[in-house]
């Protein structure tokens, strides 16, 4: 059996049991732990797909960078437990798992009537990876998408800003019980009653004699 | 606008005064207008100027009126034409007066009478706080009344025509404080109205059929353009408005009410001028009535059996007044008879003399009232004649004339009414119309006899005191012009019947039958019965009247009420008309279309209380719907492909 | 290589699904934010998937700048949620619902 197909079918299974994994904790710190373990797989499809700087970016940037990030936040503002199990909005689990499985069907139908499901990708990518791949890369980067990269690099700079901005200690903290106190200041508009205003012009019988 | 004077018509050489005819209706349109504006500061004056200006316009209308008989017979029609009105495709209707033998006779009896009857109502209205708004409202209905005669075509006639029902309205209720008055007015308005509504159809008609509404081009074609049912539609809408107008019978129960008013309204407007309208109308529009034989027959019946049943029922009043509202129905009804026996002349001699004596029987009673402290019931009155001698005296003149005493005109009025009756083979007519002549001399008889004669039966009968110069002079004027009103026509070759050939053709001459002097005999005898028995009855004493009228009372009670018509009116139209009208405003309005309106409205806020539940606050449904979209909008794209 | 691409594509579908159904079903910000994440990512695969189809660069270049402009993002979405916490001591997005009818 080729090399690639088992790296596939193994690491397949991996990614979706990670992803449903991280969908199904209670606790956030393992949640993220199980979307940290998706992106190792996803990386090892990029891998497989002929892009190993993706692939060293993926771990780096993604895994590394942005999910650790993720946990520190998570442990800083400790709410690291519990999601409540309830479910507030009717419908709303049976709704996401049926558009979830809808989507799924689409995509499978649109591909088969697309590129079928026996298409293997051409062989001759090395062509295009001349030099290797973080050479190709950089040459397409630097030179037909050279713009795109500078504004993108406009775009750290101004996040990075918001993000000391925006974390600034400012406001009054309002807790919830403060916001259900004043839940109801407005009622009287939001419950006015249906029949609108008092009946139309009055007619008095008795003047029509 | 009055201005480049087109003249058409047979009058070959106007002089200044036909050319000045625009004045006599223009005149007291001005003194409506000054009065209506300014006639609160002009206090009494504003009586002074609209009698000055009406009695201007009577002298122009004398002078034109005079000029016109100078021409020679076969051109006696002169045209002015004041300016165009309505220009519709081919449709034209103009202001043009028109001066001819007819409407000469009726514009000098409007603004003659109408003059003295304004003179009349300085006086009696004297001291009313609205008294230059009177005067307005009198002087507007002389404008109107004058245009709907001089008007050249039906439509001018017809503007007039409601022009006079407006005013009559408005004067009729002039004293609307009291709401019987204004019921009353009310009363005149929709009655007449129905009328007016069958005449707008008959005009409509001749439009459709001639397609104008002028009257030379309507009788010049008459004979060719109408089949003789569509003229008997005609003719029988045009009645219909005429009897709203002159109070015939079915439509003649706004008269006596209208009493309420003012009596020299009641002298002017329901005597002497609007009510003649319908008469007017008939003999104008005869060539079409005479196309359709029937609709004449159907004219003569109508008065006919008017003029009796009002007859009856002014026997039974005690309100003097309403003697002479139902004395006036029954005199109309003897016009109508005439009109429709083809006695255009005799009608028209029959509606001047009644002008005079009605107008001055009325301003008589009026006067009686104002003596008398407001006492209309002649079971309170009694001996007035030596209280008020001059009215006491004017009014048996005009009584004498409604009774038929000759040599006074209503003599010769009815006598020649009454002859063509019998001359046509008519003898129904003949017999009905002279017991109506009879019913005639028996109620005015009464009236004279209980109010004049005889001892004074109440306080305010004995403290009479007799009315200020400014209202006797008037009768006195009106009391000479019945008395000596006869010598205009004595018969079929009379003077009036000359002017008048011009415009409706010869009087039927006397055939075979009975001779003149009998007729004669027999009218006269109607006259002496009736005013005999009267003063038997009421004024000799030896009848207890009072005990007369207890064991008739069944009978007395019948012509009081007039026949209880008034009562059927009210069940049959009156009680269904409120009812509909309550349906409609209650149920109707604010049940059905009130309740679309708002039932609209609901439906909207209900829609609305449903669609804003969509507004959870919840960021995950708002998700939710979004992923909704994105996945229907890939199906969609998925099935494209 | 012979795995067919259509099967790195329904992976793609089928991880996109699930961060779906993540974003939906969550009720803690930071967990509805690493769905997101997840979904980002699964199209990133999609990206490369295409790229190696179409013997391409141009999809390898535009995984990369997701990748960048993802990192940005998750910055500034993590500064909100502090800053919203801050405020309101919750993280759960069900308590911000005063925007209702």
């Amino acid at each position: 059996m080729p090399l690639d197909n088992v790296v596939f079918w193994v690491f397949a299974p991996i990614s979706v049991a990670s992803a449903i994994g991280m969908l199904l904790m209670r606790n956030a710190v393992h949640a993220a732990l199980f979307l940290v373990v998706n992106l190792f797989t996803i990386a090892v499809m990029f891998l497989l797909l002929d892009a190993p700087f993706l692939f060293a970016v993926q771990i780096i940037v993604y895994a590394g960078a942005i999910m650790v990030l993720f946990l520190f936040v998570i442990m800083l503002l400790g709410v690291d437990r519990g999601d409540p199990t309830n479910e507030p909005l009717v419908g709303q689990r049976s709704i996401a798992v049926i558009l979830a499985v809808g989507f799924v069907l689409e995509v499978t139908f649109a591909l088969r009537a697309g590129i079928g499901f026996a298409t293997k990708a051409p062989p001759g990518f090395d062509r295009v990876n001349l030099g290797g791949n973080t050479q190709a890369l950089a040459k397409v980067l630097f030179r037909d998408y050279f713009f795109p990269f500078e504004v993108t690099s406009v775009l750290l700079i101004v996040a990075a800003v918001a993000a000391m901005v925006l974390a600034q200690r400012r406001a009054k903290a309002i807790t919830q019980a403060e916001i259900e106190a004043h839940r109801d200041d407005f009622a009287h508009i939001r419950d006015a009653p249906a029949g609108g205003l008092e009946g139309g012009p009055h007619l008095d019988p008795e003047a029509l004699r | 606008m009055v201005g480049a004077f087109e003249t058409s018509g047979a009058v070959a050489d106007p002089t200044q005064a036909m050319r000045l005819l625009w004045l006599v209706p223009v005149l007291p349109l001005a003194g409506a207008a000054i009065n209506l504006f300014i006639g609160r500061r002009l206090g009494k004056a504003a009586g002074w100027l609209a009698t000055v200006l009406v009695g201007t316009a009577f002298v122009i209308a004398a002078i034109a009126v005079r000029d016109l008989i100078a021409v020679p017979a076969e051109a006696r029609v002169y045209v002015l034409h004041l300016f165009d009105w309505i220009q519709v495709g081919a449709f034209r209707v103009n202001v043009d007066l028109r001066l001819d033998a007819l409407s000469a006779t009726m514009i000098l009896v409007v603004t003659g009478i109408g003059a003295l009857i304004h003179l009349y109502a300085i006086g009696y209205m004297d001291g009313d706080p609205r008294f230059g708004r009177f005067f307005a409202y009198l002087n507007l209905f002389v404008f109107f009344m004058l245009m709907l005669v001089l008007g050249n075509n039906l439509l001018v006639l017809y503007l007039g025509w409601e022009g006079v029902g407006l005013c009559s309205y408005l004067l009729i209720g002039f004293w609307f404080e009291k709401t019987e008055n204004a019921n009353a007015a009310k009363k005149a308005f929709v009655t007449t109205r129905v009328g007016d509504t069958a005449m707008l159809v008959g005009l409509a008609l001749i439009v459709a059929k001639f397609g104008t509404l002028d009257y030379d081009v309507i009788f010049g074609s008459a004979g060719s353009t109408l089949t003789k049912g569509v003229a008997t539609a005609i003719a029988l809408l045009l009645f219909a408005g005429a009897v709203g107008k002159s109070a015939q019978v079915p439509l003649h129960v706004w008269l006596p009410d209208a009493m309420a008013g003012p009596t020299p309204v009641s002298a002017l407007i329901h005597a002497a001028t609007m009510v003649t309208a319908g008469v007017y109308l008939v003999v104008r529009m005869h060539p079409i009535f005479e196309l359709s034989g029937i609709a004449l027959v159907v004219v003569a019946v109508t008065g006919l059996v008017t003029s009796i049943y009002a007859g009856t029922c002014a026997l039974g009043q005690d309100d003097i007044k309403r003697v002479l509202a139902y004395s006036t129905i029954s005199q109309l009804g003897f016009m109508f008879l005439a009109a429709g026996l083809r006695a255009y002349a005799a009608a028209m001699f029959f509606l001047v003399a009644h002008a005079f004596y009605k107008a001055l029987l009325f301003l008589g009673a009026g006067s009686v009232m104002h003596g008398t402290h407001e006492t209309t019931d002649l079971k309170l009155m009694g001996g007035l004649w030596r209280r008020m001698p001059i009215t006491a005296t004017t009014f048996v003149i005009g009584a004498f004339a409604l009774a038929g005493v000759p040599p006074l005109a209503g003599f010769f009025a009815k006598d020649v009414v009454l002859e063509i009756a019998e001359t046509g083979e008519h003898w129904v007519a003949y017999v009905l119309g002279t017991f109506a002549a009879l019913l005639s001399a028996l109620y005015i008889g009464r009236v004279v006899f209980l109010a004049f004669f005889g001892a004074p039966r109440s306080e305010r009968a004995e403290q009479a005191h007799e009315a200020p110069p400014v209202m006797w002079v008037p009768l006195a004027v009106l009391a000479f012009g019945a008395a000596f009103g006869g010598i205009v026509s004595t018969d079929a070759d009379g003077r009036l019947a000359q002017l008048l050939e011009s415009v409706v053709g010869g009087v039927p001459e006397a055939i075979g039958g009975l001779t003149t002097p009998l007729f004669f005999v027999i009218a006269l005898g109607m006259t002496a019965l009736g005013l005999g028995t009267a003063w038997f009855v009421y004024g000799s004493g030896r009848v207890d009247w009072l005990a007369l009228r207890v064991r008739l009372a069944p009978l007395q009670r019948l012509f009081a009420n007039g026949w209880y018509i008034d009562e059927y009116y009210a069940t049959v139209l009156v009680a269904p008309g409120k009812a509909a009208a309550a349906f409609t405003a209650y149920r109707f309005d604010v049940g059905f279309v009130d309740g679309i309106v708002n039932g609209i409205g609901g439906v909207v806020r209900r829609l609305a209380d449903v669609g804003r539940r969509l507004q959870t606050g919840f960021v995950r449904s708002y998700a939710a719907a979004f992923f909704v979209g994105v996945v229907a909008v890939l199906v969609y794209v998925g099935f494209r492909l | 290589m012979r795995t067919p691409i259509a099967y790195f594509l329904v992976l793609s579908g089928v991880l996109f699904a699930i961060g779906s159904v993540g974003v939906l079903i969550r009720k803690n910000a930071l967990l509805i934010f690493m769905s997101v994440e997840l979904q980002l990512n699964a199209v990133n695969l999609a990206l490369i998937a295409f790229s190696r189809m179409h013997a391409d660069l141009t999809g390898q270049v535009l995984a990369f700048f997701s990748m960048v402009v993802a990192a940005a993002e998750v910055v500034v979405g993590l500064a909100i949620i502090v800053s919203v916490y801050r405020r309101r001591q919750t993280v759960n997005v069900d308590d911000a619902r005063e925007l209702r009818w």
